[in-house]
């Protein structure tokens, strides 16, 4: 950490606007009931294409589509046989954890085969009707887990449909960086006050208090957030899933629950509009929700690894730092 | 210049002019003794199999861990030596200059 100069303030030309790689993290890949026992298709997240497949057990898997036999894209004309990936080119076989289980034709199975995986696969576990993937840009193991989230696995005690996705052209740090931002909140969002905030971190989870109680909420990683909004006693949650489609496009993802209120109740009808309000505009409320107003800045900024900050910003600065972790490469560390 | 002596499959021997830098399954391979070496050397085919002559096995290096599991599975196909070796890890050096090897059978 330096003096602010003018010259950095002045050379924009030389900012970037998303300048990280992919973070570390877990991230959606898809809802599981959009992949059949069988099934496979290809997708472009994480900065490139995958082969997702499920096996006829049901388990997911997730495929560099690259053979390393003699590299066919096994997305075309691939398919899942039994538990395992199938590529098109010569009917080699490989599991969901990359492991190369068959080659139909060869007398001798060649040395590395048995020893480790040899196609890059991504880890995947189901929670909340949702496929997820772990990743790391060197293939390391997952090195925490995802919570127990009540909204989305207590079926008996919660409801709401509601959900969307948007994708932003930035990065997930500048996206999450908005949560620490409390002053864009009034200036931005149309707040009527910079709403304080607590921001506290612990290994991959933060934990964030805006204006005391009104938003409190943990993120688990870059992948998850789990936000939950009280107003007059009544709580509505957000349940955020983001997931990076290239490292400066974005694919934001939410799902909206509350308590299972009865039909027709003051409660039910609170709910809803806190979850308006969370996404837009509400009716009654003078600010925005993220959809109306964020967008424009995210698709538009450049990030300032030197910014420019003044009293009544936010934890700009201890937000970066704590989401230096989900990158590997040191030479990304910029504050 | 360093030299191989082959025996052929059909039992006939061979001198044979070998580059120092590659592999003897180089010179093997381009020299059509029947040794394939499809897998370029990386140990993953086993095509390469030879029988070296035990005068000159311990002038050879050391078996790695995949030579080694690749000569185990070979075994179930066709009859193992002491000199069993994949001619793939055997670096051509002056010092192996004269060595003498049998080119094993066919897998």
């Amino acid at each position: 950490m330096g003096d602010i100069n003018l010259k950095m303030l002045l050379e924009s030309k030389s900012l970037e606007r998303a300048p990280f790689p992919i973070p570390t993290g877990w991230f959606f890949i898809g809802f599981s009931d959009s992949l059949a026992a069988g099934e496979m298709r290809n997708v472009h997240v994480l900065g490139q294409e995958w082969v997702l497949f499920r096996t006829e057990s049901g388990k997911p898997g997730m495929s560099d589509p690259y053979c390393p036999h003699l590299g066919a894209h096994m997305g075309h004309g691939g398919k899942v046989c039994g538990e395992h990936l199938r590529c098109p080119f010569h009917h080699w076989e490989y599991d969901t954890a990359g492991w190369c289980k068959s080659i139909p034709y060869a007398k001798l199975t060649p040395p590395i085969i048995k020893k480790q995986a040899v196609l890059r696969t991504l880890p995947m576990v189901e929670r909340y009707g949702m496929m997820w993937a772990w990743f790391h840009p060197a293939c390391e193991a997952p090195s925490f887990e995802l919570p127990y989230i009540p909204e989305m696995e207590d079926a008996s005690g919660y409801a709401g449909t509601r959900r969307g996705s948007w994708t932003a052209n930035t990065c997930i740090q500048e996206i999450a960086e908005n949560g620490v931002d409390t002053a864009h909140l009034k200036f931005l969002h149309g707040a009527p006050i910079i709403p304080p905030v607590e921001a506290s971190y612990d290994g991959p989870v933060m934990t964030l208090d805006i204006g005391r109680g009104y938003i409190v909420g943990k993120s688990y990683g870059p992948g998850l957030n789990v936000l939950r909004f009280t107003q007059h006693g009544v709580t509505a949650t957000m349940i955020s899933y983001t997931v990076p489609l290239t490292h400066d496009t974005t694919q934001m993802n939410m799902s909206f629950r509350h308590v299972d209120y009865a039909e027709g109740t003051p409660e039910l009808q609170a709910s809803k509009k806190i979850i308006d309000h969370m996404i837009g505009a509400a009716e009654g409320e003078e600010s925005a929700g993220f959809e109306s107003v964020d967008f424009i800045v995210w698709n538009n900024k450049k990030f300032r690894p030197n910014p420019l900050l003044c009293d009544g910003d936010g934890p700009i600065l201890q937000f970066r730092k704590w989401f230096q972790q989900f990158y590997t490469d040191p030479g990304y560390v910029k504050v | 210049m360093s030299e191989l002596r082959v025996i052929g499959r059909d039992g006939s021997e061979r001198r044979l002019e070998a580059f120092e830098g590659g592999a003897v399954m180089d010179t093997l391979r381009d020299a059509a003794t029947g040794i394939l070496g499809t897998c370029g050397g990386a140990c993953s085919c086993g095509t390469c199999h030879v029988y070296v002559a035990p005068e000159w096995l311990d002038r050879l290096p050391a078996k790695g861990e995949d030579e080694t599991m690749m000569l185990e599975a070979i075994g179930e196909l066709v009859p193992l030596r002491a000199g069993s070796r994949l001619a793939c890890q055997l670096p051509m050096t002056a010092a192996l200059s004269g060595l003498v090897l049998e080119i094993a059978p066919e897998l």
